[in-house]
């Protein structure tokens, strides 16, 4: 047990380390993670950054010659002379944003109305609603912008020049897709990607989302919708946002999204690095880190931890299973010495090696046993003394007797042969047989005595217990039944199926045999004898009840005791004869008993008993005694 | 001596200059003319229905075939293979006598039989019947405007062979054909009109307008089309170019009748939003001219009438009023980019007065960007080919089909626009640009091409 307690503590105290260390390690790992990801998130986003404003300086490079170039310069002069002459420059912007590569370029008077539009040459004649003052927006950075294009809108990195010298300024808008090419150009880690969201209104909008890695066979495991929440969280409050993609229920396919928003061109023409946080929030940088490194890296820590868990249990049950043997083989020792010593064996000794306290508690026990020993044969010897004692007063008693009349007989001889020689005869014959009947008595006496000290040791063989019950009752169903004493019934009780045991036969007779007569003498205004048998694991149990007067708690001590008797003609062996013959058997005898009420004596029996193998003990007391 | 020398080379160089200035202005011969056009038409037969109209395939037919009558420079009604054409019984029946001497390009003679079958495949509800040189053309209906009927080019006279090559009597008869993709004409040494001055002539087809355009700048085409929008730059590059009046109208048709009330209002603010002026001054750069009404008003004399302002204000009162907007799709020619602009401007328009349109190159739309060109300068044809364009029978007040006085003509037009099926935008003219060594060359009032008279010069103007 106390191994068994041990093995578990030893196994819950390393599952315990170990699943703290592999929590402290996990916790650790991902502390590092998101620390490299925060890290790499800034670097992308300071790369996002220089690409954005490189593009800005390409676009400005490119838009400067447009602004200055004969035929804008020259629409400007004409314009300027004569403002409705703009039907003939509607394709102007588009011409040129062929000439320089650009995807947005406008034409704008300085009211605003577009003259000429590369993306929307149709919305000549329409104000640009994007300023509210382009001279503000002249010659600042590259900024973003949304462009309302047919049917669609698009996200635009855009400058704004102004075009000749004229009194009435006309403006050059040029700008470039916010698109894949853009993010393409990232460099970007392989476990990262990079896209935007274009805002177009309050709510998440699939067809709103640049993917770069789109078109290619893992997009119907990337639905858009996806990002709905984290799109929508940003769109609400306008702030940077962490969010997982969780894709499948692979949990190594999800991804961290970081999402940033972009503002535009603040029509207050603040100036701005092209992200002015009072502009409109015009898109949604979405950097995404995928967690399959993380996802693996805490699997395999997992798994190191299950393994050393595992491998740590194993060696937890060797250990443990070394440490508890070391720790508790003495204790099991002294266990088992107490148990022997509880069963009789009082010799019994542990080994004690070592100068630990286990040692020293086994010194103690062979110590405590050795007292004992010697305790119980100095109560042994007392014992003996005082059953000598007993013996002596009781041979005393019993011969002082018949010896005192034969002193009183010869006496009265020798006084009769002195002073009445004529009544001498007559003396002399009354004085013989009185004599000869005290000498009859001294051998009876003397006869008792060598009969309980001839007690024969018992010849065992298979005695069924109910057959031997049921003699018992048929012999002495007649006398139950004499007449001139009040009746006694005989009640069998006994079990239905008890094995034989082995016993001597004729004893377990007799001791029954006794214990059915002093029933019969308890029981004087007659009652009930009872015979029960029964059987437990290890033993077979005869009991006898009486209805008789019962025996007080001194009586119960003392009944067991030779020439012990409570009877007036009792020669007080009976019982122990009773006693001896249990004794003998391996057994034991015990009694149960309250005045008026009636007493039971129980024997229990060894089921498999083996000669001369132990000695009876007799325990005695009544049933309500302390 | 000395004196007299040099006033013989004066005399000489003075005759020698003269004599190419005669030569430079006098018809040449020879040569060969290379035409570029966008059409890629599959048939040269004139009475294939499933080849779509075109300048381009009027320009073709009329090159190779004639017609029984024919519309001069001044759009009146001249005698082709047709002497004359005689109207008895209220115009129902009609006699037409046949210009003798005539041969189709196989060899055999230009006859009544040959033109009877000719009409007939062409018109096959008319009753046609020869009666010697004559052709007699009996109607179910009086028609006054048969005469300019039969000088469109879709009844010009073609002597269909076995293996369904047509043979035809024009200037020129077919050398090489690539359906599609390039013809070859020859000049047709015996055609009754005299022969023409051009050897050849060679006609890329399918090349868009830029590429017409490169193609007459690097010179490997002499005569282009030009689009309409094509016509201001071009004359201010100073290159010679030649416009039809206008003879195509670029109009919104709807797909379907008007379906109900609101649905009446939304298309009349659809009309009433349409900035008509800025299309045409911006985005076709001063060509055409401004619809209100279906046909031009060269043609009907009336057009002035119908408002083409944009009124913005009740263009909104009138999608206020309407209680279902639908959006609309707006169709057009994906392979024609001006078509494109108009159409996104339209959406621009349609969107300040508070309707939706939405751009497809879909064939099917709620709404389509058409181009219809008018097949005729006679109005009550020209009309019933608008209107038939978009589903729509013409009736005079009479209850014919056609004829019939200015009144009846406005009230029969009034009638198709009150159907709402279509929004007129604007009337634009064929437009080609050629080459300074091409001359006289000339553009019909239909819009196709006249090069029955025209020859290749020095480049000198």
């Amino acid at each position: 047990m106390i191994r068994r307690k041990l093995l578990a503590v030893f196994a819950l105290t390393i599952c315990i380390s170990v699943a703290t260390v592999a929590g402290l390690v996990l916790a650790l790992t991902r502390g590092a993670f998101e620390k490299n990801e925060d890290a790499r998130t800034a670097a992308l986003l300071a790369q996002f950054q220089r690409e954005f404003n490189r593009q800005g300086d390409e676009i400005v490079r490119r838009l400067q010659p447009i602004a200055a170039s004969e035929q804008a310069t020259r629409m400007a002069t004409a314009l300027d002379r004569s403002p409705s002459d703009a039907a003939g420059y509607f394709d102007l912007a588009r011409s040129l944003a062929e000439n320089y590569q650009l995807d947005f370029l406008e034409f704008v008077d300085g009211r605003g109305i577009i003259i000429s539009s590369a993306q929307s040459p149709a919305k000549f004649g329409y104000p640009e609603n994007a300023f509210d003052n382009l001279a503000t927006a002249d010659q600042q950075q590259a900024f973003l912008k949304r462009e309302e294009i047919q049917d669609s809108t698009a996200l635009g990195l855009f400058a704004v020049r102004s075009v000749g010298s004229a009194d009435r300024k006309v403006y050059a808008i040029g700008g470039r897709r916010l698109d894949r090419n853009f993010l393409s150009a990232l460099d970007l880690p392989a476990d990262m990607r990079a896209l935007i969201y274009q805002n177009r209104g309050d709510q998440f909008m699939a067809d709103s989302l640049l993917d770069p890695s789109a078109g290619k066979a893992t997009d119907a495991a990337h639905p858009p919708e996806k990002f709905a929440p984290l799109i929508d969280a940003v769109l609400r409050y306008k702030q940077e946002m962490t969010g997982v993609i969780q894709w499948s229920s692979n949990r190594a396919e999800d991804e961290i999204f970081h999402a940033i928003p972009l503002h535009g061109f603040a029509k207050s023409g603040q100036e701005t690095d092209g992200q002015n946080k009072d502009g409109p929030l015009l898109g949604i940088l979405l950097i995404g880190h995928s967690r399959q490194s993380y996802v693996e890296l805490k699997s395999r820590i997992g798994a190191s931890a299950l393994l050393v868990g595992g491998g740590g249990i194993v060696l937890a049950i060797l250990f443990s299973s070394w440490v508890a043997a070391r720790v508790t083989r003495p204790v099991e020792q002294l266990a088992r010495a107490a148990q022997e010593v509880a069963e009789g064996k009082w010799d019994t000794r542990v080994e004690a090696r070592g100068n630990d306290e286990l040692s020293q508690l086994a010194e103690s026990f062979n110590r405590m046993t050795t007292e004992l020993l010697e305790q119980k044969e100095r109560l042994v010897q007392a014992e003996r003394v005082a059953a000598w004692r007993e013996l002596a007063r009781r041979l005393a008693h019993e011969l002082k007797n018949p010896l005192f009349p034969l002193q009183l007989t010869v006496e009265n001889l020798m006084r009769a042969r002195t002073q009445s020689p004529q009544q001498f005869d007559e003396m002399f014959h009354e004085s013989s047989r009185t004599l000869l009947a005290e000498i009859a008595n001294l051998k009876a006496i003397i006869g008792r005595f060598s009969e309980f000290s001839k007690m024969p040791h018992p010849r065992l063989q298979p005695v069924k217990l109910n057959d031997l019950l049921g003699g018992v009752a048929k012999l002495y169903q007649a006398q139950f039944e004499a007449r001139g004493r009040p009746p006694i019934a005989c009640k069998l009780e006994l079990a239905e199926h008890l094995d034989p045991i082995m016993a001597d036969p004729e004893l377990l007779h007799r001791a029954i045999s006794n214990l059915v007569l002093n029933a019969m003498d308890a029981m004087l205004n007659g009652g009930t004898v009872t015979l029960r048998s029964r059987s437990d694991y290890s033993k077979a149990i005869i009991e006898v009840t009486d209805t008789g007067s019962g025996l007080t708690r001194a009586e119960c001590e003392r009944i067991f005791t030779p020439y012990y008797t409570s009877k007036q003609h009792g020669t007080g062996l009976g019982l122990p004869i009773v006693q001896s013959v249990v004794s003998d058997h391996g057994g034991r005898i015990t009694v149960q008993s309250q005045p008026g009420q009636g007493t039971t004596f129980v024997i229990e029996l060894p089921r498999n008993i083996e000669p001369q193998s132990q000695s009876a003990t007799v325990v005695g007391g009544a049933q309500n005694g302390s | 001596m000395k004196l007299f020398v040099w006033r013989c080379l004066a005399a000489s160089s003075l005759l020698i200059a003269a004599l190419a200035a005669t030569a430079e202005t006098r018809p040449q011969y020879g040569s060969t003319l290379r035409v570029a056009m966008h059409a890629t038409p599959t048939s040269l037969d004139p009475a294939d229905a499933t080849q779509p109209d075109s300048f381009a395939r009027r320009s073709l037919t009329m090159l190779t075939f004639d017609t029984l009558v024919t519309i001069d420079e001044n759009g009146r009604l001249t005698s082709s293979l047709a002497t004359s054409c005689q109207a008895t019984e209220g115009n129902q029946h009609w006699q037409i006598r046949l210009r003798h001497g005539v041969k189709f390009h196989d060899g055999t003679p230009l006859t009544a039989e040959a033109v009877v079958a000719s009409l007939r495949a062409a018109n096959p509800s008319w009753k046609v019947s020869a009666d010697g040189d004559s052709v007699i053309i009996e109607l179910e209906s009086a028609d006054p405007e048969l005469p300019a009927e039969l000088a469109l080019p879709r009844n010009a006279i073609v002597k269909r062979i076995n293996g369904g090559q047509a043979s035809g009597t024009g200037p020129f008869h077919v050398s090489d054909w690539q359906p599609g993709k390039k013809l070859i004409l020859a000049a047709e040494e015996m055609y009754w009109r005299g022969r023409p001055f051009f050897d050849v002539i060679e006609i890329e087809m399918g090349k868009s307008e830029r590429d017409q355009m490169i193609a007459l700048e690097s010179g490997r085409a002499d005569l282009v089309e030009l689009g309409a929008e094509q016509v201001h730059r071009v004359s201010l590059e100073g290159r010679r170019l030649a416009s039809s009046s206008p003879v195509e109208l670029l109009a919104l048709v709807f797909a379907r009748e008007v379906q109900s009330p609101d649905e009446r209002l939304l298309r009349d603010a659809l009309a009433l939003s349409l900035d008509r002026g800025s299309i045409r001054s911006v985005l076709l750069q001063g060509a055409g001219q401004p619809a209100g009404g279906l046909l031009p008003t060269w043609i009907s004399g009336y057009e002035f009438v119908f408002p083409v302002e944009a009124d913005l204000p009740q263009a909104r009162r009138e999608r206020e009023q309407a209680q279902n907007a639908a959006a609309w799709t707006l169709g057009y020619d994906s392979n024609d980019s001006l078509a494109r602009l108009i159409a996104e401007r339209i959406t621009l328009n349609a969107k300040d007065a508070g309707l939706s349109l939405r751009l497809t190159p879909a064939a099917t739309s709620d709404v389509r960007l058409m181009r219809i060109a008018l097949t005729s300068v006679d109005p009550w044809i020209a009309l019933a080919n608008v209107a038939g364009a978009m589903g729509v029978a013409v009736t005079n007040r009479g209850g014919s089909v056609q004829g019939g006085s200015i009144e009846d003509l406005y009230a029969a037009e009034q009638a198709v626009l009150a159907t709402q099926r279509v929004i007129p935008l604007v009337h634009l003219p064929a437009s080609y640009a050629a080459s300074p060594s091409l001359k006289n060359w000339t553009v019909r009032p239909d819009g196709s091409l006249n090069l029955a008279d025209a020859w290749i010069g020095s480049g000198k103007p």
